[in-house]
C-alpha cells in the first residue's frame, strides 16, 4: 500500500503542477457556459428575427390575392396592412392576376367554407420550402371574421405571447430566462463530465505510454508490482479529477450567491442529493473510462498510438454529447432514459438527466448497481494488461494483440 | 552464500528461444561480468533474476532466496535502455525513484544532495530530464541506481554515452561499491573495462553459456589463442586465424579454438612478401577471447553474423 500511495502522490503532484491543467480547470466551464449561452442567445435572437421577417415578409412579399366565395372576409385587422390584400370577384380573375405576375399567390375561400374548413392556396412558383408566415397572417384574419375578435384571434395564433418564468427552487425575481436555463442546465452539465471523464481518463493513457516511451517502465518494475502501478495511477489521477470537479462545483455554488439570473436559476440542479449523485457517477465513469484506458496505454506502444484508439473507447460517451438536444427536449424520453441506464454512457447521460429535473428514484439507483458492476469487470480487464510482458514490449497495437491480451496469452 | 544463483534457465518468447540452460552465480562483493553479443539473451537473464519475466524452467536464487518486495528495495538497476520522466524537474524524478525503494524522503533528499554534487548535477537538479545532455542523463540514471544504496547492483552498459572523465567517474564508483562489500553485475561490450574491473565473467551467446569463469583464469586457459607479431608485409587471411588486429607496428592474431600457434608459424612460413621480427605467444584480451568464442560459436551454429 505505502508504494500504491507514493504513485497516487506523484501523479497527482506532477499533473498538478502543469499549467495546462489550471488552465483547463478554470478556462474551459468559462468556455462551455460562454459557448451554450451564446449560441442560445443567438438562436433566440434569430427566431426572434425570422418572427419579425415572417411579418415584413408578408409586407413586402407583393400583394396577396383574395377570392373569398364564401363572404367571409368582412374587415381587416388593424395591424394587417389594407394593401396586403387586393380581392377578385372569382378565381379566374385571380389566375390571370396571378399568371401575369401581379400577384404572388391567391387565396379562394369556397363557398362551403363553412362546412369543410378549407381554404385553397394557389402560389405562382411553387417551393416545398415556401414560407408559410403569410399563411398565419391570413389565418389571423379569418380567425378575426369568424370570431369578431381581433385580440382573441391574435391569441390562438400566439397563446403565449409574453411569457413569464416565476422559478419556485429559489426566490428570485421572474424574467424571461427559461429557454436559456431548460438549455444551459443540460448542455453544461453533460459537457463538463465528458471533459472530466475523457480528460483525466486520457491522463491515465498518456501517463502510461509515456513511461513506455521514456523507458521509465523496467526500472519502476523492479520497485513495485504491476497491478500496484495501475491502482496508484487510477487513484491518483482519480483524485485530480475529483479535485477539478471541486473546483467547478464550488465555483458554481460561490456564482449561486453572486451571479446573474440565469446563473442562478441554472446553478439552482446543485442540490446535495445531486452532487452526491454526481459524485458517485463521476468516481465510477472515471474508474471504468481510466481503466480502459490504462489498459490501452499498457498494450500499446507509443502514446500516439494509443490516442488513436482512445476515440473508439470514448464513443459511449460521446454519443450523448452529440444527441445533447435529446436530453434538453426531452430529459425522461425513452432515448435519454436508456442512455442513462446503459453503463458505458451512464456517466454523463445520469447526471445530465438529474440536472434537468426529476428522475424517478429507483433510476439513479438501477444505473449506479449497472456502472458499478460493469466498472469492476472492466478495471478486472485492465488488470490483465498490465504485466511485465505487455508494459516493456515495444510491439505495435493491433486487434489480434489486444484480444490475445484480453484471454491472457500475450507473449 | 552466493548473491545470485541461477541454475539452468530458460525462457523462450514464442518460436525464439531467448534463454536456453544459462547456469552461474555471483559471489558477495565481487564485480560479476555478464557479457555476449546483442541478442545474446542478457538482458532476458538480468530480467529474469529480476523477477520483471519469470522463466519458463530453472531456479534463481537472489540474496538469499526467491526475489520478493523486500528484496527488490535491495536492488539497484540500470537497464539497458535508460528511462527517467524527461518532462518532470530532474531532483523530483530521482526522489520518487529513491521513495519507490523504501527510502524516507528526508534520507532520500540528504544522500541525493551528496550525489548530485559529486556528479555535478546540484545546480541542474531543478531542470526538466530533458533540458540535460546526454551525459547528465546517464549520469541521473546511476545516482537512481545507487541512491538507496543497494546490496546488489545490476549495470547494463554503464559507460555508455560518456566522455573519458565521466567514464572515470563511474569506474571509480563501481568500485567503490564493491569495496563496501556491493555485488555489483556488469553487462558491457567494452572489454578493457571488464579486464579491468571483474573478477569473473559468464559469456552468453544465443543464450547459452558458452564461457564462465574468473578472468585472468579464462585468459591463462586461452593464451595460445593470441599471436603477436612484429614484421614487414601482410599477416591477414592466415588459416586458422579468426581475426586480425593492427595495433601499432604489431600484428594481433586471434587463433579459431583447436588451432595453435605452430600452425600459424607453418603457415607464414609458406607466405611470401613477408618479414618476421617478432612472433610472440601472447595472452590474449578478453576481446580476443570474447570475438574467438562468439565466432566459434557462431561457425558451430551456422549463424553468419556479417
Amino acid at each position: 500500500m505505502g508504494k500504491i500511495l507514493l504513485v497516487i502522490r506523484y501523479e497527482i503532484q506532477t499533473t498538478i503542477r502543469k499549467r495546462s491543467f489550471w488552465i483547463m480547470t478554470f478556462l474551459f466551464p468559462v468556455l462551455i457556459i460562454a459557448l451554450s449561452l451564446g449560441s442560445q442567445l443567438l438562436a433566440e435572437k434569430s427566431f426572434a428575427d425570422e418572427e419579425e421577417v415572417g411579418l415584413l415578409r408578408s409586407k413586402e412579399a407583393g400583394i396577396t390575392g383574395l377570392v373569398d366565395e364564401a363572404g367571409l372576409i368582412l374587415h381587416l385587422p388593424p395591424d394587417v396592412p389594407a394593401k396586403l390584400l387586393q380581392t377578385f370577384p372569382n378565381q379566374a380573375s385571380a389566375q390571370v392576376a396571378l399568371e401575369a405576375n401581379e400577384l404572388d399567390r391567391y387565396y379562394l375561400i369556397p363557398e362551403d367554407f363553412h362546412q369543410t374548413g378549407e381554404v385553397i392556396l394557389v402560389v405562382s412558383d411553387y417551393s416545398p420550402l415556401i414560407n408559410l408566415s403569410s399563411n398565419t397572417i391570413f389565418e389571423y384574419i379569418i380567425d378575426a371574421n369568424l370570431i369578431g375578435d381581433d385580440a382573441l384571434a391574435r391569441l390562438m395564433i400566439d397563446p403565449t405571447p409574453n411569457e413569464v418564468l416565476y422559478p419556485q427552487a429559489v426566490d428570485i425575481q421572474a424574467e424571461d430566462d427559461i429557454g436559456v436555463t431548460s438549455f444551459l442546465v443540460p448542455y453544461t452539465t453533460m459537457m463538463l463530465f465528458f471533459m472530466l471523464i475523457s480528460m483525466t481518463g486520457n491522463m491515465m493513457l498518456t501517463s502510461v505510454t509515456k513511461e513506455k516511451e521514456n523507458r521509465t517502465m523496467e526500472v519502476l518494475l523492479l520497485s513495485l508490482r504491476p497491478r500496484e502501478l495501475m491502482a496508484g495511477k487510477l487513484l491518483g489521477l482519480g483524485i485530480v479529477a475529483l479535485l477539478q470537479m471541486s473546483i467547478w462545483l464550488g465555483g458554481g455554488l460561490l456564482a449561486q450567491g453572486s451571479g446573474g439570473q440565469v446563473l442562478k436559476s441554472s446553478l439552482a440542479a446543485l442540490t446535495p442529493s445531486f452532487i452526491l449523485w454526481a459524485l458517485a457517477y463521476l468516481t465510477l465513469g472515471y474508474l471504468m473510462y481510466a481503466s480502459i484506458l490504462g489498459a490501452l496505454g499498457a498494450l500499446a506502444p507509443t502514446a500516439r498510438e494509443g490516442a488513436q484508439f482512445s476515440f473508439l473507447v470514448m464513443l459511449p460517451i460521446i454519443i450523448p454529447l452529440a444527441l445533447n438536444t435529446v436530453f434538453v427536449e426531452s430529459p425522461h424520453g425513452g432515448l435519454a432514459t436508456f442512455l442513462s441506464l446503459f453503463p458505458l454512457s451512464a456517466p454523463t447521460s445520469m447526471v445530465t438527466r438529474l440536472a434537468s429535473g426529476a428522475v424517478p428514484a429507483w433510476q439513479p439507483i438501477v444505473g449506479l448497481i449497472g456502472l458499478a458492476g460493469t466498472t469492476s469487470l472492466f478495471i478486472s480487464l485492465a488488470a490483465r494488461f498490465f504485466r511485465a510482458d505487455t508494459l516493456l514490449s515495444s510491439a505495435g497495437l493491433t486487434r489480434q494483440r489486444l484480444l490475445e491480451a484480453l484471454r491472457g496469452k500475450l507473449n | 552464500m552466493p548473491t545470485v544463483e541461477v541454475s539452468h534457465i530458460h525462457k523462450s518468447f514464442g518460436p525464439t528461444q531467448a534463454v536456453d540452460d544459462v547456469s552461474f552465480r555471483v559471489e558477495r562483493g565481487e564485480i560479476f561480468g555478464l557479457l555476449g553479443p546483442n541478442g545474446a539473451g542478457k538482458t532476458t537473464t538480468i530480467r529474469i533474476i529480476l523477477d520483471i519475466f519469470k522463466p519458463d524452467s530453472g531456479q534463481v536464487s537472489v540474496l538469499g532466496g526467491s526475489l520478493d518486495e523486500t528484496k527488490k528495495n535491495r536492488i539497484g538497476y540500470l537497464p539497458e535502455e535508460r528511462g527517467l520522466y524527461k518532462d518532470q524537474k530532474l531532483e523530483t524524478v530521482l526522489l520518487y525513484l529513491g521513495t519507490l525503494k523504501g527510502m524516507e524522503m528526508s534520507a532520500a533528499n540528504e544522500r541525493l544532495g551528496e550525489w548530485l554534487h559529486r556528479f555535478d548535477l546540484y545546480q541542474h537538479r531543478h531542470k526538466k530530464v530533458q533540458e540535460l545532455s546526454r551525459g547528465m542523463q546517464q549520469k541521473a540514471q546511476i545516482i537512481a541506481t545507487l541512491l538507496h544504496e543497494p546490496d546488489l547492483i545490476i549495470v547494463d552498459e554503464p559507460f555508455l554515452g560518456l566522455d573519458p572523465v565521466n567514464t572515470r567517474l563511474i569506474k571509480e564508483v563501481i568500485e567503490e561499491q564493491r569495496y563496501a562489500g556491493r555485488t555489483i553485475i556488469m553487462s558491457t561490450h567494452q572489454m578493457y573495462q571488464v579486464e579491468a574491473l571483474c573478477n569473473r565473467i559468464v559469456l552468453v551467446n544465443h543464450g547459452r553459456t558458452v564461457l564462465y569463469g574468473e578472468v585472468e583464469q579464462i585468459k591463462r586457459d586461452f593464451a595460445g589463442n593470441a599471436v603477436v607479431i612484429e614484421g614487414q608485409g601482410d599477416f591477414s587471411d592466415l588459416p586458422g586465424v579468426l581475426q586480425t588486429r593492427r595495433e601499432n607496428s604489431d600484428w594481433h592474431l586471434a587463433l579459431q579454438p583447436g588451432n595453435n600457434p605452430q600452425d600459424v608459424f607453418r603457415a607464414l612460413a609458406t607466405r611470401e612478401g613477408i618479414k618476421i621480427e617478432r612472433f610472440e605467444i601472447a595472452e590474449p584480451s578478453l576481446d580476443d577471447i570474447f570475438i574467438s568464442v562468439v565466432k566459434g560459436d557462431d561457425e558451430v551454429e551456422g549463424v553468419d553474423n556479417g
